[in-house]
């Protein structure tokens, strides 16, 4: 260009007026605008659905990294956005991004746990996670309650997250007794559910373990149903042999829980009830608790006299029926105002409400309130003894009369105190006693070694060879009068019996007086009779139960054993003798003396048929005798020798006479002597 | 610089063929294209699609391309993410490939795009054919940016095996492709008549 203007006019410098900025604008402005909007628009949809952020603390989150989903019902409702720690560094603190759509779900109710596999005595389950990892699960019910953002995650998973597929209870028992988390429940052998969350109660005075049960076998419960632990096995002995019981191997490794509705009026049982865990099926058949009292009201009895044979278990009864039992026995020492101490026995009792006639779900305030009214009334605790011979004690709440009045300690710890009266005594137990003492007072040692001795002396004599003689010199003997019976058969010996008829009505006569005199000891015998009438034999017969017993225990003694020895030993050489008796032959040659005998019996009695003949015979023969005596004359020695020899004669025949009549009576007696 | 254009010969040239003709003329004669007058305010379509580039490139970055389920366990990656992964996996070729067409090349444009519009009318740095050239070169290579997109497109169609193994385009792709179509809308949109403009004069 150059500084020389154009030749002509100056060109008029024309521009146009600026037009507004508006106008001025693009169309395409718009694609920016709308750029801009939509992803304006898609940031603030995305973080508006973001939901909401939770976290959860785990002790381990072995697998979790960020990404890991949460699942419900097994389906993705969330992930996990940041892993890190609690501000002590204890537990790994879990952001988990959680739906908008579920987030209200989420309560102070819900759970969460980790899924990863597990090998258990259960089996195996979640496999699927080997492969997809380890994710996190919760469980909410649908209804909202309070949104909670901070959780603590549960370090196993449950037994069943959803209640609505089951009911969940709590069992509580003195122990665990062998039962671990995931042990089964079984119902008739079936498993109907699991066991989990096995843990100390509060004051550690026992355990609880939540049960779930699942349906439709959860209808199976009513407030009345027992649960007892059948963990291991149970070896019986007894009568029928040794048996030998296991549920199955489950129960053997891991322990189960068995339950039973043993009786019917049981209501509805809700979730999270409680009930008592037995130890086995006998004690939960018989238990007099009803199975949902876990806690029972309990008391403190204080006694002076010693409990020996209570026993933790041991019944109480309250006016005769059982109404508890014994839970616990202490020593306490307590210190008087003088500042002696003593010592009491604490026996600690617990009641069954029910079994006092109150109310079931009665608490432990009102059943004391009943107490007291009961013990104003003369209500006392005592110890007292059961059974036959007073072997079982219980405790008795019962009233006993002239004790001096008391009141129940409400305040005392850790129980309220019943106050209590002297131990009682049954009459059987004290009579029992007496004889007891009489029995340990006889000379028994003594009696029984007199008794082997005479035994022995026995034996001695049995063995003796003299003894053994015996039978053959009495066969001999029976052969002798044999033939001296025959003899006197042959030689007319009725005649000579004529004089002994003498004799025998003497006899005869004499017995007639003893006849008479018979009525005095029949009277006496009378006197002895209603003397034995008046005895107290009602005392006796209450003694005899014990002195069977105590004859069971004399047996017993040493002594005793030794006198059935000594009495075979006595019958073995009686009954050597009588063989050799039998081999003798003694009882054939004593049927012969007896036909002989009965022969001169019968001459005897032919003789008998001709006696006023015979004593008029006699009589001249007397006469003859006593003429011919005197044709010798008195004093002459052959008089002498012959009235001598006359009355040896009728000495003898007197004696046979008896002999006869006493074998024809009883001829036995006449050998064996008796 | 003191070459004569043709706005100040009163000429305006025919953005199809080339020839020049007197300010008024309506039409080129020779290829019957509208002509048009070199303005300054056409700048403002390269603006307002560099603009709405940069705002899909942003969730484009942001957003995850893929999303890869291996058995079950589903991986997102973003765009740089899935260039770093392929790196640590040692695939350092296709890596640097993948940086180079979803990151530097578009980055690049972006520069490159706003460098020209902001150069136009300034006195001091009027470009001239440097300028030419690298809107030329920025018009080439803006569509090898797509490549991102088609990868995964071709490996959305390809790896669908179901539980084992599948690929599926993130919401980043759509973002990504529009991103890299606007700004090719805004090179194609600036005028390089604009490059020889120098200061406007107009309103001198």
């Amino acid at each position: 260009m150059t500084d020389t203007p154009e030749p002509g006019p100056a060109k008029l410098d024309i521009s146009k007026a600026p037009r507004p900025i508006w106008t001025r604008l693009s169309v395409v402005w718009i694609v920016p605008l709308l750029a801009l909007a939509i992803t304006l628009g898609v940031a603030w949809k995305s973080y508006s659905d973001r939901g909401a952020l939770i976290h959860i603390d785990f002790k381990d989150a072995t697998g979790v990294e960020i990404g890991t989903p949460l699942k419900f019902r097994e389906v993705e409702v969330g992930k996990v956005e940041s892993v890190g720690f609690t501000s002590d560094l204890t537990q790994v603190r879990l952001g988990v991004r959680v739906d908008k759509d579920v987030s209200p779900f989420i309560d102070n109710q819900t759970k969460f746990w980790l899924v990863r596999p597990e090998v258990s005595a259960r089996g195996i389950s979640n496999l699927g996670t080997v492969l997809s990892g380890t994710y996190i699960e919760g469980f909410w019910n649908n209804t909202p309650n309070g949104y909670q953002d901070q959780f603590k995650g549960l370090e196993a998973p449950p037994i069943s997250p959803d209640p609505s597929k089951g009911i969940s209870i709590e069992l509580s028992s003195k122990d665990a007794g062998g039962i671990v988390d995931g042990a089964p429940i079984l119902y008739r052998g079936i498993t109907v559910g699991h066991l989990q969350n096995l843990r100390l109660d509060k004051d550690g005075s026992g355990v609880i373990v939540d049960a779930f049960i699942e349906k439709p076998y959860s209808d199976l419960l009513s407030t009345q149903t027992r649960f007892w632990n059948t963990s291991g096995f149970s070896v019986k002995f007894d009568t029928s042999g040794l048996s030998l019981d296991v549920r199955s191997l489950a129960t053997l490794v891991q322990g189960g829980v068995e339950f039973d509705t043993f009786t019917s009026g049981g209501g509805i049982v809700d979730n999270g009830q409680s009930f008592r865990l037995f130890d086995s099926k006998g004690s939960a058949e018989n238990s007099i608790f009803q199975s949902d009292q876990i806690d029972p009201p309990r008391y403190s009895l204080l006694f002076d006299d010693p409990v020996q044979g209570l026993s933790v278990g041991s019944k109480v009864q309250f006016r005769g029926v059982e109404a508890g039992e014994v839970t616990g026995l202490a020593i306490k020492v307590h210190e008087d105002s003088a500042g002696q101490r003593f010592a009491q026995q604490q026996v600690t009792i617990a009641l069954s409400p029910d079994r006092l006639g109150l109310a079931r779900d009665t608490d432990a305030e009102q059943v004391s309130q009943f107490l007291e009214g009961q013990i104003e009334n003369g209500l006392r605790a005592r110890i007292a003894s059961t059974g036959l011979l007073g072997g079982t004690m219980v405790v008795e709440l019962t009233d006993v009369a002239d004790q001096p009045k008391e009141t129940m300690n409400l305040d005392a710890k850790p129980y309220p105190t019943i106050p209590t009266a002297p131990t009682s005594e049954n009459d059987i137990t004290k009579s029992a006693k007496g004889v007891f003492k009489r029995i340990e007072g006889l000379p028994i040692e003594d009696l029984m070694n007199s008794a082997i001795r005479t035994m022995d002396s026995i034996s001695a004599v049995a063995e003796n060879e003299n003894t053994r003689k015996v039978p053959g010199e009495l066969s001999g003997l029976l052969e002798q009068l044999r033939t001296f019976t025959a003899d006197l058969n042959k030689q007319g010996a009725a005649d000579k019996t004529v004089a002994a008829l003498d004799r025998v009505t003497e006899a005869a006569s004499s017995v007639l007086e003893e006849i008479s005199g018979l009525d005095k000891t029949l009277a006496s015998a009378d006197k002895a009779a209603t003397a034995i009438a008046d005895m107290p034999l009602g005392d006796i017969g209450n003694k005899l139960d014990t002195i069977l017993a105590d004859i069971n225990g004399l047996l017993n003694k040493p002594g005793t054993q030794d006198l059935p020895q000594s009495l075979n030993n006595t019958l073995e050489q009686t009954a050597a003798i009588l063989e050799q008796l039998r081999k003798a032959g003694a009882a054939e040659k004593l049927n012969e003396t007896l036909d002989a005998t009965q022969q001169a019996a019968g001459s005897i009695s032919k003789a008998a048929d001709r006696l006023p003949e015979l004593t008029q015979q006699l009589q001249d023969l007397v006469g003859q005798a006593r003429a011919l005596v005197a044709t010798y004359g008195q004093g002459s020695n052959f008089s002498n020798e012959t009235s001598n020899m006359l009355r040896e004669l009728r000495r003898s025949i007197a004696n046979i006479g008896a002999v006869a009549r006493m074998i024809e009576r009883n001829p036995r007696a006449f050998i064996l002597g008796r | 610089m003191n070459a004569l254009t043709a706005t100040d010969a009163g000429l305006v040239g025919c953005t199809r063929c080339g020839r020049v003709w007197p300010k008024d003329e309506g039409h080129c004669a020779r290829c019957g294209a509208h002509l048009q007058a070199v303005d300054r305010h056409r700048l403002q379509a390269v603006w307002a699609w560099w603009i709405a580039g940069m705002i899909f490139y942003i969730p484009a970055n942001l957003l995850p391309m893929l999303v890869t389920t291996t058995l079950g366990n589903a991986q997102k990656n973003t765009i740089v993410g899935g260039a770093i992964e392929l790196w640590k996996h040692h695939n350092y070729g296709v890596a640097m490939i993948i940086f180079g067409a979803s990151i530097m090349i578009p980055v690049g444009k972006f520069i490159a795009v706003a460098y020209l519009a902001v150069s136009v009318g300034n006195e001091s740095r009027q470009g001239g054919k440097p300028h030419l050239h690298m809107l030329e070169v920025v018009e080439f290579i803006g569509r090898w940016s797509m490549i991102d997109v088609f990868v995964v497109a071709i490996l959305s169609a390809l790896v669908q095996l179901g539980f084992v193994a599948s690929i599926h385009p993130g919401p980043a792709a759509a973002s990504f492709a529009l991103s890299v179509a606007f700004t090719m809308l805004s090179a194609q949109s600036f005028d390089p008549r604009l490059i020889w403009r120098g200061p406007d004069r107009e309103r001198k």
